[in-house]
């Protein structure tokens, strides 16, 4: 039967893909090595001011004091980091109910469009010391600085995914008399999950902007604070430890992001997919 | 006496269940399109209907207008001896698209008019397993559709239509889309699907040869503005062999009606 053809997107021939991805391992490293010693060796053989440009072996010193055996580090890390996801998900709420509101009723969709366009327009980083005026020093203003800057890119992304609804299939669930509740809960949401994740893909990283934004305005404690104090006392080392750091916490959400993703648009990993129908047959055969 | 023998007498006398009755139905788009003028025609019960025409020509709306989806602008419509104003149980609907939910895996997919009634339980779940077999997937029911080739994504929307419970079905050019060779196993398995079922069917296509194999009457449209040009019976016997499709008779009458279609269009 020709129409019974399955692809079951399995990976290809595996030792083949394992060897080239050994050797993909080690062409980043080399390069990697070779940009850290260009950089030590500017900085050793003088091209550079140390004052400038600290080097590598400073920087991972100052790390290591930073880090490990003062620690200092680590409540301006965390509070950052709790600053940036609470701001994402209020983000998320905000901007995933306004996006909602907008895609079920065009009147309202039509009488918010000139303030989300005005939104959008606006440099939302200048708000920021608008918002510490209004709530003060605390993590209040931080939080609010990262939901508005990631409010914008999930707004946008949800309203996308819901308008782009397929019109066949909205209109097969009509013909099975599904209710808008049912229309919206099985077709519509679950339909805009991937746009809606690479929405918040893009929002979690402003977040984390915003963050940083309101602790340059006005804190006492956060990454943000301890970069422009090292700044200031002319500690470069430190302060590129604490960029170091705020990569690493960049990273963290990201594949947090990446992780949510996988799960919640599982349909969009072959690979995923595969292993969930294998499960779901072998469940289904151990019952029967 | 006498009368009583009379109504007894004779095929004519009891009339066949009317299941679609149009009289004179119009639809007129908002932006002043005529899709469709004045149509009227009869569906009965266990009949096989093909909606023929070029494309434009109406067939697609006539389908939405009879399914409920969208409102008439004039005339009348039943079915069932009801007006026909909005969706409905007794009636469903597959497209030419498979337009299966991607998140759901092939079993889900056919539970998917159960699940908008209600919960569904294990013997739901036999009875859309037994759909699949039917429709020719077994083995294939926790594959999710981007796994499956096109031909069993629609075998996969086919159970789903079936799963619905309608007794009138309607399909708008199902396997418009599937190479030659998919489409005409498609084709042959309906007609043995809708033998077991005993179900009424509605069928879009554009394809006259396909449209006099598959039914027992066909309704020609054509195009500019959409209307009904003919009602053809086709008289072939059932079970129907692809063999039929070489027979001099079979031939008269798909000249005929492409006579119809290049006379008018
Ligand atoms: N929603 C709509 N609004 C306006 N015009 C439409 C709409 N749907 C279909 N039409 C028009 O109605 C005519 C018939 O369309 P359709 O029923 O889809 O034809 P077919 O299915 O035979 O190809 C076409 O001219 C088409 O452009
Ligand atoms: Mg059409």
């Amino acid at each position: 039967m020709s129409d019974q053809a399955v692809t079951m997107g399995m990976p290809a021939a595996g030792e083949a893909s394992d060897r080239r991805w050994v050797s993909h391992a080690v062409q980043h490293a080399a390069v990697f090595i070779a940009v850290i010693a260009l950089w030590e060796a500017s900085v050793q053989f003088g091209w550079v001011s140390k004052l400038l440009l600290p080097s590598p072996v400073a920087v991972v010193i100052a790390w290591y004091k930073l880090a490990i055996s003062s620690a200092l580090i680590w409540p301006h890390f965390f509070v950052t980091m709790f600053e940036a996801l609470a701001g994402f998900l209020i983000g998320v709420v905000l901007g995933g109910g306004a996006a909602i509101a907008c895609a079920l009723s065009p009147p309202f969709r039509r009488l918010a469009s000139p303030y989300m366009v005005a939104l959008q327009v606006t440099p939302r980083i200048a708000i920021a010391p608008i918002i510490v005026a209004w709530l003060g020093f605390g993590m209040q203003p931080k939080i609010a600085i990262a939901m508005i800057i990631c409010f914008f890119p999930i707004f946008i992304n949800t309203l996308t995914g819901l308008l782009q609804t397929d019109a066949d299939a909205h209109e097969m669930f009509r013909s099975m008399r599904a209710s808008k509740r049912q229309i919206f809960r099985e077709l519509m949401l679950p339909g805009a999950m991937p746009v809606i994740m690479a929405g918040c893909k893009t929002g979690i990283s402003l977040a984390l902007i915003g963050a940083i934004v309101g602790e340059f305005v006005s804190a006492s404690v956060g990454m943000g604070v301890l970069i422009q104090r090292f700044s200031f006392q002319l500690l470069l080392p430190e302060a590129f430890a604490c960029l170091l750091m705020l990569t690493v916490m960049g990273l963290i959400l990201f594949f947090a992001m990446e992780v949510l993703d996988s799960r919640l648009v599982f349909w969009r990993h072959d690979k995923r997919l595969a292993e969930k129908s294998r499960r779901k047959a072998a469940r289904y055969t151990r019952r029967a | 006496m006498s009368s009583v023998a009379i109504e007894q007498s004779g095929p004519k006398a009891v009339p066949r269940d009317v299941v679609v009755r149009a009289d004179g139905v119009e639809k007129t788009f908002d932006g002043g399109v005529v899709a469709l003028e004045g149509a009227s025609f009869d569906v009965h019960k266990g009949e096989f209907v093909s909606v023929l025409g070029p494309s434009g020509c109406g067939k697609s709306t006539l389908l939405r207008l009879v399914a409920g989806l969208i409102e008439r602008t004039g005339g009348s419509l039943t079915a069932y001896g009801t007006e026909v104003t909005a969706p409905r149980a007794d009636i469903a609907m597959m497209f030419q698209r498979p337009t299966l939910l991607p998140w759901k895996t092939a079993l889900d997919n056919v539970l998917l008019p159960t699940l908008i009634e209600r919960r569904p339980t294990k013997e739901d779940r036999e009875r859309a397993i037994g759909l699949l077999r039917l429709t020719g997937l077994t083995d294939f029911e926790f594959a999710y559709p981007q796994h499956l080739s096109g031909g069993m994504q629609q075998r996969v929307a086919l159970a789903r239509l079936l799963n619905a419970g309608a007794d009138l079905l309607l399909l708008d050019e199902p396997f418009g889309a599937l190479d030659e060779f998919t489409r005409e196993r498609l084709n042959l398995e309906l007609l043995r699907i809708q033998r077991e079922i005993h179900a009424t069917i509605m069928f879009v296509t554009h394809n006259i040869a396909e449209a006099v194999f598959l039914s027992d009457k066909v309704l020609v449209m054509t195009p500019r503005p959409g209307r009904l040009a003919a009602e053809i019976d086709v008289p072939f016997a059932r079970p129907r062999a692809i063999e039929l499709t070489a027979t001099p008779e079979f031939n008269a009458l798909v000249l005929k009606i492409r006579d119809i279609l290049g006379s008018r269009s």
